[in-house]
């Protein structure tokens, strides 16, 4: 057992903050402001090898494990929530399932201009009436031909607006709730596929998020992941236990970014003619979000280290991203109370956090979807 | 002890809800926050009906009723919506010190046109981020002909685009304090917008007072007894953010309850589940608990007699359950909450602008503390 990165991630580590700081943190404001994702920058984290990091060498990934990417994740998030949430569902829920479970020849095509950031990959399975049951998406994928014609509706689809590529989720069968789903890769030019509009949200303003529809959209049964009719949802079982891991990752990163933000707003800031940082109950405030900063940490790396031996259960990926999620937000809260009205202005980088962060609890399985899971596998 | 509204309460509280039924137009809402524009007609509206200035005097335009009315008209818009409400609770901000401490002249003056809706009015203490900290005012007033002379700056000012007059706090060369109206259009008065996430129909700011003029009749009260008027302002006004806090959490309650009633997934709706319905009683838990103290300490407010640490705990109680309750709501909702077309997406900005009135977690704990304790004597 050891507590510590390896010289090899902990100079990792180094190299994506600089890059980060280098080539994201100056775009942020801009393109929070503006309420998009800055498209250029998958070009310039691709030539970096920082989008699908878990990627094998042979489709010109960099190959690396699943704790390479919680420190990627931490350290991008750390910068900015809305941009990393668009990288995170290029490099995870969009391909993910194309690399474990696609042929030979979707892999060929659509891994490496991925990695590359030439081609930007979306996510899509939850609907306007199936969010946390995901059984429930209505979206059918019927036979035809030597292919399937998809007609359905999707929502709050990260990527939704800029994506040339999306993992959909259709039922090929829905006579067999649950289990009669497939996932299909559409592409931006495919008739029928279209953008309904773009959604505005209470935060990840710099992260593009969508309504898309299918009507008749004609998919090619190459573009099917797999090879049987089903099995959908059990396909992304381990993606969605790798994604679970990053939320700890994300928050760990965001946790960081508030601790160092309120860290200097208590050493500067007077009240009553003294600085906020001599007064105890701040102070104790401080050690307590310090100190949980490292619980999520050490957690998530412990999420990422189950999963790399491959013995990582959905309990352990849903306690990592239930714990860290939710004490995020008390590390949020606070840090936006103490300041008062000086936390309410658009600059203010707290109040963004805040509401960037507050998706965490929902996404990707919402809290309370994260206790039933635990609960369930736990054995009650 | 009666725990009962009067018919006439009953009567003020339908009119203001029924009110805001009609007025408070959904499409609206999103567009004057997102736009961050004040309702104009509906202010106008408002103020017609008599629901702007209930409580004072009915010669000043009121209709001699209670701090306690007022405070329920704010509920009652509040609860329709969070942005509007909070904008017509706050037009007459700094009538508080006008109705107890100006003379007769003064109140025909100023106060009669924040009645009849035909003016606004705010208040400019504040120097520091903390408005309350009232022992750092740098700002300078020095006698001058038949008037003084104003030179300084004020930080964190509500409504500075629309008030037609300030209600400023300012000290002499003997350091005493006191409080004058400085007119909107006196020459040196200038102003800096500032954007903020919450209440963005209200605009905010920092006022530069340069050279400015005021006649002496522009004084409130005397020189030197600011401190107390200061004092009253805090109390009072408090009552009008604790009123926009119950508005707020109940409008918040009603909409996810509303919600969870409808929506159905797994099969059933969402108010089935255990988790979902326990949520939604301590929410309600927490809207009686706010309001029990809130309409407590109102008329404790009307009958003068109120008591400082009450005051405190109620202002402690209601931050911390606000907080709790929108964002259950906002869970409740899940993804949808968090886009902006559902009004519990801009219920949680408020929610933090109103919080932001209240007092901090730890500063309030300190006065709860002093009142209870000996103080303790401040290191140097």
């Amino acid at each position: 057992m050891f507590f510590e990165l390896n010289d090899k991630q902990k100079n990792f580590q180094k190299k994506v903050r600089e890059i980060y700081e280098k080539e994201v943190n100056p775009l942020v404001d801009e393109y929070e402001k503006k309420q998009t994702f800055p498209k250029q920058l998958f070009r310039i984290l691709g030539d970096y090898h920082l989008l699908l990091v878990k990627c094998p060498k042979e489709y010109g990934g960099p190959g690396m494990d699943k704790i390479s990417e919680c420190i990627l994740t931490e350290e991008l998030n750390r910068i900015s929530i809305g941009i990393g949430a668009g990288v995170m569902v290029h490099g995870g829920l969009a391909t993910d399932p194309i690399l474990r479970h696609g042929s030979e020849e979707m892999k060929r095509k659509y891994l490496p201009p991925a990695v590359r950031g030439e081609k930007i990959g979306a996510f899509a399975l939850t609907e306007p009436d199936a969010g946390s049951d995901a059984s429930g998406i209505r979206t059918a994928a019927i036979r035809q031909g030597d292919g399937y014609r998809l007609n359905g509706s999707k929502t709050f689809i990260t990527n939704g607006t800029i994506c040339d590529f999306v993992t959909v989720a259709a039922y090929t069968d829905p006579t067999k709730r649950g289990k009669g789903i497939n996932l299909f890769v559409v592409e931006r030019e495919d008739k029928g596929f279209s953008v309904v509009r773009k959604l505005e949200k209470l935060g990840n303003h710099s992260s593009d998020t969508a309504e898309l529809a299918f009507d008749d959209c004609y998919i090619p049964k190459e573009r099917m992941i797999g090879e049987k009719e089903g099995g959908g949802l059990e396909q992304l079982e381990d993606t969605l236990k790798s994604g679970r891991i990053t939320y700890g990752a994300r928050s760990t990163g965001v946790g960081q970014a508030a601790f160092e933000k309120i860290f200097s707003y208590v050493k500067e800031t007077k009240r009553y003619g003294d600085y906020l940082a001599r007064s105890q109950a701040i102070r104790f405030l401080l050690a307590e979000i310090a100190m949980n900063i490292e619980v999520m940490r050490y957690f998530t790396f412990r999420g990422a280290w189950l999963f790399d031996q491959g013995i990582a259960t959905m309990k352990d990926a849903s306690m990592v991203k239930l714990f860290c999620t939710e004490t995020l937000q008390k590390i949020l809260k606070k840090s936006m109370s103490i300041q008062k009205e000086a936390g309410l202005i658009d600059e203010n980088p707290i109040q963004r956090l805040l509401r960037d962060g507050r998706l965490f609890k929902i996404t990707e399985g919402t809290s309370e979807i994260q206790h039933i899971v635990i609960a369930r596998e736990l054995g009650l | 002890m009666e725990f009962e509204l009067s018919l006439e309460q009953k009567d003020i509280q339908r009119a203001a809800y029924e009110f805001a039924q009609k007025e408070f137009d959904p499409d609206l809402i999103l567009e004057l926050d997102s736009h961050h524009q004040f309702p104009h007609s509906i202010w106008k509206k408002a103020s017609q009906l008599g629901f702007i200035g209930v409580h004072y005097p009915e010669e000043f335009g009121g209709q001699g009723l209670g701090l306690f009315e007022n405070l329920l008209i704010i509920e009652s818009f509040c609860k329709v919506d969070s942005g509007i409400g909070s904008a017509l609770s706050l037009v007459d901000l700094g009538s508080e010190i006008l109705l107890e401490f100006a003379s007769h002249e003064q109140k025909k003056r100023w106060l009669t046109p924040l009645a009849k809706g035909e003016q606004q009015l705010s208040i400019a203490f504040g120097e520091s981020e903390d408005e309350n900290d009232i022992s750092s005012i740098s700002t300078i007033v020095k006698e001058r002909g038949d008037g003084y002379l104003i030179n300084g700056k004020k930080r964190f000012v509500w409504n500075t685009d629309l008030a037609n007059s300030f209600i400023t706090l300012c000290k002499d060369d003997k350091e005493r304090l006191m409080t004058c109206i400085i007119e909107r259009e006196t020459q040196g008065l200038e102003i800096h917008s500032i954007n903020k996430i919450g209440l963005r129909m209200l605009s905010f700011g920092d006022i530069d007072l340069k050279e400015i003029f005021i006649p002496s009749e522009n004084i409130i009260g005397e020189i030197g007894k600011a401190a107390k008027y200061v004092k009253h302002y805090f109390q009072n006004s408090s009552l009008r953010f604790l009123a926009q806090a119950l508005g707020t959490a109940q409008g918040a309650f009603d909409r996810g309850l509303q919600y969870a009633k409808q929506r159905v997934q797994f099969g059933r709706k969402l108010i089935e589940f255990q988790v979902i319905r326990h949520k939604l009683a301590e929410m309600a838990i927490g809207v009686e608990v706010m309001r029990l103290l809130i309409y407590r300490l109102a008329i404790d407010c009307d009958q003068r007699k109120m008591d400082p640490k009450f005051f405190w705990i109620t202002k402690q109680e209601v931050g911390r359950r606000l907080i709790e309750i929108v964002d259950e709501a906002l869970q409740i909702f899940g993804g949808y909450g968090y886009m902006v077309e559902q009004p519990v997406e801009h219920y949680f900005r408020d929610t933090w602008a109103i919080i932001s009135k209240l007092g901090t977690e730890e500063e309030l704990k300190d006065s709860i503390a002093n009142e209870l304790f000996v103080p303790i004597s401040k290191k140097k």
